[in-house]
């Protein structure tokens, strides 16, 4: 079953260096070590595979073993990763980290199995937040008349909206280009992607809305999975529980940073006051959130919220 | 096989004028009224798949496909219908497979969703289906056509 | 090994003359088949290989190519261009660069400027008593020009390949001075060419007739200004700046030059979906082949492999401009740059290559792939155009090829030609 030199293959669309990739890529060594030389792992790093949406449905076929994806992707395969990509549900990264390591993160992974793959464990992939090139948001009636980029995705379009903004969405790759000549205002994105694409240099308001905690979901194609004895599975599992606080170490690193070249360039930054913002997504949390499934989550992930 | 691959061309033709009303509708929407179409991208990518895939299996007809024809070139006559056989058989072979895996990409991400469209994933591999079956015919329509020629 | 069945099966193909999409799909398929990749994936690829916004380029300025040449724009053009050189010894085929150069300026396709330029220039070239090889061999060369003059779909698709956030804006900037300079050296050639060949001379019609024919073209010359005022001020971004095109043309053609009618309308996007099918449906094919590619790691290998030839950046430029000249005489240009710019800009940056200079550099190479046999979709249209046999149109293009590279080795060695502009107007 093993291919290309007795060696599993896994994607990414983020470059090499990035926290998500070497996490992955320790994942492998781990694999490696504990089946005792018996499995390879090689990194198709920087999206040479293809974007997430399709790798991820190479990965249900059995054409790449192992994939790493933001949730969005996943929120048009499976209903019950919507609950935790809802904009303002987790309050803090403290309360996302606890609840997807626990049951709930559980079930969620366990969804997918119907589609073909493998859920093993959540990447942290940060808080998004806001930035333009107009001024700081500081409430919702700063965003009235904004154009933001927005992935293509509807929660995010919904999310927009929701806050008064015109939501245009577009390909990541045309952002920059369209920030700097004003063809849109603003986008929104975690500190490490604000850095590296160079958002920061051209839009220089970043406003901590911390709007989104949704994570990163590590995954592999069921066929694959299928061919390896329950032993070789649990290898599986336990290297990529076990990849997942190397991961979170290096995430920190990489936001702090990001945060460091961002500060050191000048764009001002600036808090918000949440709830003023959260106000304004009951209408779109409601019309997301549909199955009884979906409610139940919902409600316990708000009850594993600190505040209770 | 003439009337159905100029009927391929009409729509494709319809197509491109319909995606070049899309994307201006989307600078309209973005620029002139502040209310970008949510549904735009998607719209016009899934016209262009079905367009490209539709005027392609014309092409197979037309035979308006680059391709090197310096073999061609050092033959006798006799030789390149041959020749010219065995490509069209071998591109029969090929749009085999894609109107095959065509039509099970469609089947397998039937349950999956395009963003901001709601319609099924299928849609987007359905023009391949499609456009690979008809390659087929329009390879086998060539096969007929040097098959029963004078030599 | 892999590698080889992948190469092996390509060529086997192409060689045969099997259309160059299936043969890039029937690689793709082999090397799948051996290396246990389920087949299902190479059609996704071809699926989701065109599923890219930024190529939605392709299909709308070949689009507005086509309606400027039946809107009477292109034909307007050369009437400028005749006004300015005509009265030179060849001079029609100076009208011809030049003409080529302005249409290059407002449409983003070289394959549109060579059909539009070739289909007015050639009958009337024709007419005055110029040879068919000739007049073919100008408006082919002079179409590649183009492609640096901004807009130009295919510097939005190297933008999309590099995967780095490269500016279109600066690379459409950067394309300016050597679009100009090769102009330039081409007429040159096509009137030392035309003395040689003792071509007939056209008189000057006088500065009335001049600035006549100049008044008449503005508004077609204004879709250059339109496209770059647009994406310059932040109504469009480049990708729908090609859209615009269209409809400015369309506009244009209907309301100002009253010369395009629903049925020319029609017929014009008949003939562009035919072109752009074509040229899609092969970077479809080549994405399945780009999957097997990045799989058996051929990027990182190539790479390597150059690397360990030398990190001197001029020779590294050198020895990937030969690469890519040698892949472009059998590959057409928008799938190259899909496939090459992932492997060769890496290494071309890693020896301190500026990736808008290097996207100028393989402009300008492929640029050279879409008129050389045997594949070369401006060599085809030039012939289809100017109903002349590729061998007899080739045999005499010589002259126009060296000029060409002789460009080439300008645009690669001197980087400021490409990003003083540029640099003067940051973003
Ligand atoms: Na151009
Ligand atoms: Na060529």
């Amino acid at each position: 079953s093993m291919r290309l030199g007795d060696n599993f293959t896994a994607c990414d669309t983020h470059p090499l260096d990035y926290p998500t990739v070497q996490a992955v890529v320790r994942f492998g060594e781990m694999l490696t070590e504990r089946s005792g030389g018996k499995f390879g792992l090689s990194m198709y790093a920087g999206g040479q595979l293809g974007n997430e949406r399709d790798t991820l449905e190479i990965t249900s076929f059995g054409g790449i073993d192992f994939n790493r994806v933001n949730l969005a992707p996943l929120n048009s395969i499976e209903p019950l990763t919507t609950v935790a990509a809802l904009p303002f549900i987790f309050e803090s990264t403290q309360h996302m980290r606890s609840t997807l390591d626990g049951p709930i993160g559980e079930e969620i992974l366990a969804s997918l199995e119907q589609h073909n793959l493998i859920g093993l464990c959540f990447y942290d992939s940060g808080a998004r937040s806001f930035y333009n090139t107009r001024g700081p948001i500081r409430t919702p009636e700063d965003m009235k008349g904004l154009k933001l980029r927005v992935p293509g995705s509807d929660l995010f379009v919904a999310m927009v909206k929701s806050l008064g903004a015109d939501a245009v969405p577009m390909p990541l790759d045309e952002v920059y280009q369209s920030l700097a000549q004003g063809v849109i205002d603003g986008a929104e994105n975690n500190w490490p992607s604000f850095e590296q694409g160079r958002h920061f240099e051209v839009a220089r308001f970043y406003s901590l809305t911390r709007h989104l905690l949704a994570p990163e979901v590590f995954v592999m194609s069921k066929q694959s999975w299928d061919k390896l004895s329950p032993e070789e599975q649990a290898i599986v599992r336990q290297s990529a529980k076990d990849s997942v606080p190397i991961m979170r170490q290096l995430w920190d690193a990489q936001v702090a940073r990001s945060q460091e070249v961002i500060m050191a360039s000048g764009v001002e930054v600036n808090e918000v006051d949440p709830a003023a913002f959260t106000d304004r997504m009951k209408g779109m949390w409601a019309e997301f959130i549909t199955t009884p499934d979906q409610r139940r989550l919902v409600d316990a992930i708000l009850a594993n919220r600190q505040g209770g | 096989m003439q009337r159905i691959s100029t009927m391929l061309i009409n729509l494709a033709a319809l197509g491109l004028i319909a995606m070049t009303a899309v994307i201006g509708w989307q600078v309209f929407g973005r620029f002139v009224l502040d209310s970008s179409p949510s549904w735009s991208e998607q719209t016009a990518l899934l016209l262009m798949v079905w367009y490209v895939f539709f005027a392609a299996a014309a092409g197979v007809w037309e035979r308006f496909h680059i391709r090197i024809e310096i073999l061609e070139h050092r033959m006798q006559a006799a030789n390149v219908r041959k020749l010219r056989i065995a490509i069209h058989a071998l591109i029969a072979l090929l749009s085999l497979a894609i109107a095959v895996y065509g039509g099970m990409l469609a089947w397998l991400v039937h349950d999956n969703v395009i963003p901001s469209l709601g319609l099924s994933r299928s849609w987007a591999y359905v023009p391949l289906m499609l456009a690979g079956a008809l390659m087929v015919l329009f390879s086998l329509g060539r096969i007929h056509k040097r098959w029963t020629e004078k030599t | 090994m892999e590698i080889l069945v992948l190469f092996a099966v390509l060529f086997l193909l192409l060689a045969l003359g099997v259309p160059v999409a299936f043969a890039l799909f029937g690689a793709a398929l082999a090397v799948f088949a051996v290396i246990d990749i389920p087949l299902i994936v190479a059609v996704q690829r071809m699926a989701a290989g065109i599923s890219i916004f930024t190529l939605m380029a392709i299909p709308f300025f070949i689009f507005a190519g086509d309606l400027m040449y039946r809107a009477g724009i292109a034909d307007r053009l050369v009437r400028v261009a005749d006004a300015a050189f005509g009265r030179v010894r060849g001079g029609l085929g100076l009208v011809d660069v030049g003409a080529s150069m302005m249409f290059g300026a407002v449409s983003g396709s070289a394959i549109a400027s060579a059909s539009a330029i070739g289909s007015t220039m050639v009958p009337l070239m024709d007419e005055k008593g110029y040879d068919r090889d000739y007049s073919v061999n100008v408006t082919v060369t002079a179409a590649v020009v183009g492609l640096l003059i901004p807009p130009s779909h295919n510097m939005i698709i190297y933008a999309a390949a590099s995967g780095i956030g490269v500016s279109i804006g600066d690379l459409f900037l950067a394309g300016i001075v050597p679009g100009l300079l090769t102009g330039f050296m081409l007429m040159v050639t096509a009137w030392l060419v035309a003395r040689k060949r003792n071509l007939p001379t056209g008189t000057f019609p006088g500065w009335r007739a001049f600035f006549r024919a100049l008044v008449y073209a503005i508004p077609g010359v204004m879709t250059g200004v339109i496209i770059m005022g647009g994406i310059l001020s932040g109504i469009f971004t480049a990708t729908e700046s090609s859209a615009i095109a269209v409809i400015y043309t369309v506009l244009v053609g209907a309301l100002v030059y009253r010369s395009l009618g629903l049925k020319g309308f029609f017929e014009a996007a008949q003939k562009s979906v035919r072109t752009a099918s074509m040229v899609l449906f092969i970077i479809a094919a080549a994405t399945a082949f780009g999957f097997a590619l990045a799989l058996l790691e051929v990027p990182a290998e190539l790479a390597a492999l150059i690397g360990l030839m030398t990190d001197n950046p001029i020779l590294t430029l050198l020895i990937i401009n030969v690469m890519l000249l040698v892949l472009g005489t059998f590959m057409d240009m928008a799938p190259l740059i899909v496939i090459c710019t992932p492997i060769f800009l890496p290494v071309a940056m890693a020896t301190g290559v500026d990736p808008v200079h290097f996207g100028i550099i393989l402009m300008l190479n492929l640029g050279i792939g879409l008129v050389t046999p045997p594949v070369g979709s401006v060599l085809f249209v030039g012939s289809a155009v100017g109903n002349i046999a590729i061998p007899e149109l080739v045999r005499t293009i010589w002259p126009f090829y060296l000029t060409l590279i002789a460009a080439l080795v300008l645009v690669t060695f001197w980087p400021d030609l490409s990003l003083a502009l540029p640099r003067a107007f940051p973003a």
